[in-house]
């Protein structure tokens, strides 16, 4: 090719990733400027793209309003419980599939586990709902939901461990058991440091799903608990609708992942990439 | 420091699409302090004898001893047994140091005394100035290193070996063999080595054993293999270049026996001995076989001969290695270097009776 020809893909290239990159973070600009737009200005029929005046209250009217704060809260220690929970029982239940995959049931039980994602999810509603109210008395609570959570996040962790245990070298593990390890410790100190990076990369996952997950914490918790998905909508002063407060929240609610994705991001790649490109 | 023996072994791995019988009727009595090489072709089975004794595959039938301890139920850590993996199985998340140290710590070993362990071992292996790094910035020749040295630092009832010089070129695999000699020499005690190269088990071993389709061919010295390896495939296995074979009936003519190949071309004379033995069995079908290096160009006092035609002068510096035919039959002969045959010339090859090898053709098995 060319000299020119370069020149015009990389032309073209910016052009079109500069679009894309408008398009999707378009919405977060809106989200930003309307959150910091006092109310009266949000209601104006033609929208304005730079507020007239930064309303930094806003910032305070939301943390002084303690539900907002313990929504937060809330939803923190629901999705890290059933992160830690799922990465967990995933790992132990995924390094049985990788290593004993005739005891553990095999590629059939695999299967069964995965296939749990595969029925819509609504599906499981009616009888956990039942379930919880019987065993807690209620189900406006943090377990209900930490536990719910792990019906989708049990199965793709475990899932995916068994794929990076399944790449973890076996001999590792045997050179270990004749240097005089047990096969629990073994398990601990030398095969987990190896899928550590898949392991950051599974958790990360379970915890936006956890973070971000709207249908089933809307039926099940409101009252003593509530989490950040199910505050947002409520921001109302009699007929009002506060928008400005809702974009607010929800802005300070995707802090917390992207600040997650920026500190795991070392592992995301070299875990997603785990067993795409061998050695 | 033990008795390794192994009781009729059997070992089947079974799946869903079929039982594999990996090793079969095995028995093998490795001595205390003895250096014992298993030596076959891939997919022969050692290495599924050599995870039975250190206790990382379960046997199927048959019983495994140390000394006269049955450890058919043990856990491989509880039986003291050290390996070292073909693959390095190096701790990638550990130093050197800590990897050869490992062994140690387990055992509760203080933390002075392993870095003074760790020395030794670093300075007998070469790998000193590595310690500090981690095992991937090393060479394959280095992390074998590494990995034999974290097998040596303890005291194991028996160090098993498992290909461990494959990956290291020619001239530091001299070197390690010469080393390991000297190891095993200074510290006695009973070493398992796996390998396909027979060069590496001739040379290191006090006795080799030779498996082919998961069963023992032969257990002998380096003596008894070369000159008198029980059936065919161990006169075929061992020895480079390899055996020629020539399937031969007898002839008896004036008193004296003469194995006839089956195309009528070649002629051997068997020792006396070894014809007596073929006059008493019967029979009619045997296959002869005869190393190249018992084949000479030199007459020098030997009066039997083959008659050939030179197909190929391999001419390596130290010796020739003539391919030739022979009727159908092809074979080959080792020289002295400067032999200056080529292509097409006649030669007769001196041979001694006591060299020709009787083989049955049915069983294969060596006629004695």
């Amino acid at each position: 090719m060319s000299e020119r020809n370069y020149r015009l893909v990389a032309i073209l290239m910016f052009v079109f990733l500069g679009l894309w990159a408008l398009i999707s973070l378009f919405p977060y600009y809106f989200q930003f400027i309307t959150g910091f737009k006092g109310i009266e200005e949000v209601n104006r029929i033609t929208p304005t793209f730079w507020p007239d005046e930064f309303m930094w209250s806003n910032l305070d009217l939301i943390f002084s309003d303690e539900t907002n704060v313990a929504a937060l809260l809330d939803t923190l220690l629901i999705a890290s419980a059933n992160t830690a929970l799922a990465v967990f029982l995933g790992s132990l239940a995924g390094y049985a599939l990788a290593r004993f995959p005739r005891q553990a049931g095999g590629e059939n039980m695999a299967f069964w586990i995965l296939s749990n994602r595969m029925f819509p999810p609504v599906a499981i509603l009616l009888p956990m709902f039942r379930a919880f109210d019987t065993v807690f008395g209620s189900t406006d609570n943090h377990i209900s939901l930490i536990i719910l959570y792990l019906v989708f996040n049990m199965p793709l962790a475990t899932w995916l461990m068994m794929v990076f245990f399944r790449d973890a070298p076996r001999e590792l593990e045997e050179a270990a058991y004749l240097d005089g390890y047990s096969p629990l410790r073994a398990f601990f100190k030398i095969t987990l440091p190896q899928v550590v990076p898949g392991m950051m990369s599974v958790a990360l996952l379970c915890w936006i799903f956890a973070w971000n997950e709207y249908l089933f914490a809307n039926m099940l918790v409101g009252s003593n608990v509530a989490v950040n998905t199910i505050q947002t909508p409520g921001f109302v002063q009699g007929a009002q609708k506060l928008w400005n407060l809702a974009a607010l929240f929800s802005l300070i609610a995707v802090i917390p992942p992207v600040v997650l994705f920026l500190v795991l991001r070392r592992y995301m790649v070299r875990g997603l990439s785990l067993g795409v490109v061998k050695g | 420091m033990a008795r390794v023996v192994l009781d009729n072994i059997n070992k089947i791995y079974r799946s869903r699409r079929g039982n594999v019988h990996a090793v079969k009727d095995f028995s093998l009595s490795v001595e205390d302090g003895e250096f014992v090489s298993l030596l076959g072709p891939s997919g022969c089975g050692k290495s599924s004898t050599l995870r039975m004794i250190v206790g990382l595959e379960s046997v199927t039938s048959g019983e495994i001893r140390f000394n006269d301890a049955v450890v058919n139920d043990l856990e491989p850590q509880h039986r003291n047994v050290a390996m070292a993996f073909e693959t390095y199985a190096l701790y990638p998340n550990f130093t050197i140091e800590e990897n050869l140290g490992f062994p140690l710590e387990v055992r509760g070993v203080s933390k002075q005394d392993r870095k003074k362990e760790v020395r030794r071992i670093a300075g007998l292996l070469q790998i000193e100035d590595v310690l500090d790094q981690k095992p991937g910035a090393l060479s394959g020749g280095q992390q074998q290193r590494v990995s034999l040295g974290r097998a040596l630092i303890r005291e194991p009832a028996a160090f098993i070996l498992d290909e461990v010089m494959s990956h290291l070129d020619a001239h530091l695999k001299f070197q390690m063999m010469i080393e390991l000699r000297r190891i095993h020499q200074s510290l006695g005690r009973t070493m398992v080595f796996v390998t396909h190269d027979q060069m590496e088990a001739l040379a290191l071993s006090d006795r080799v054993a030779v498996m082919h389709e998961g069963r023992l061919q032969q257990f002998g010295s380096r003596d008894d293999l070369y000159h008198a390896p029980n059936n065919v495939f161990v006169a075929g296995f061992i020895g480079e270049p390899p055996t020629n074979f020539f399937a031969v009936q007898p002839e008896e003519a004036d008193g004296r026996l003469t194995l006839v190949s089956d195309d009528g071309a070649t002629r051997f004379q068997p020792s006396d001995h070894r014809a007596a033995t073929i006059r008493n069995r019967g029979g009619n079908s045997f296959v002869v076989g005869i190393r190249p290096q018992n084949l000479t160009r030199v007459a020098d006092g030997l009066e039997n001969s083959i008659a050939a035609t030179v197909l190929l002068n391999e001419y390596s510096g130290e010796r020739s290695i003539l391919t030739l035919t022979s009727g159908d039959a092809r074979l080959q002969a080792v020289t002295a270097s400067g032999d200056d045959v080529g292509r097409g010339q006649e030669v007769d090859l001196f041979y001694d009776p006591d060299d020709v090898l009787v083989f049955d053709a049915e069983t294969e098995d060596l006629l004695v």
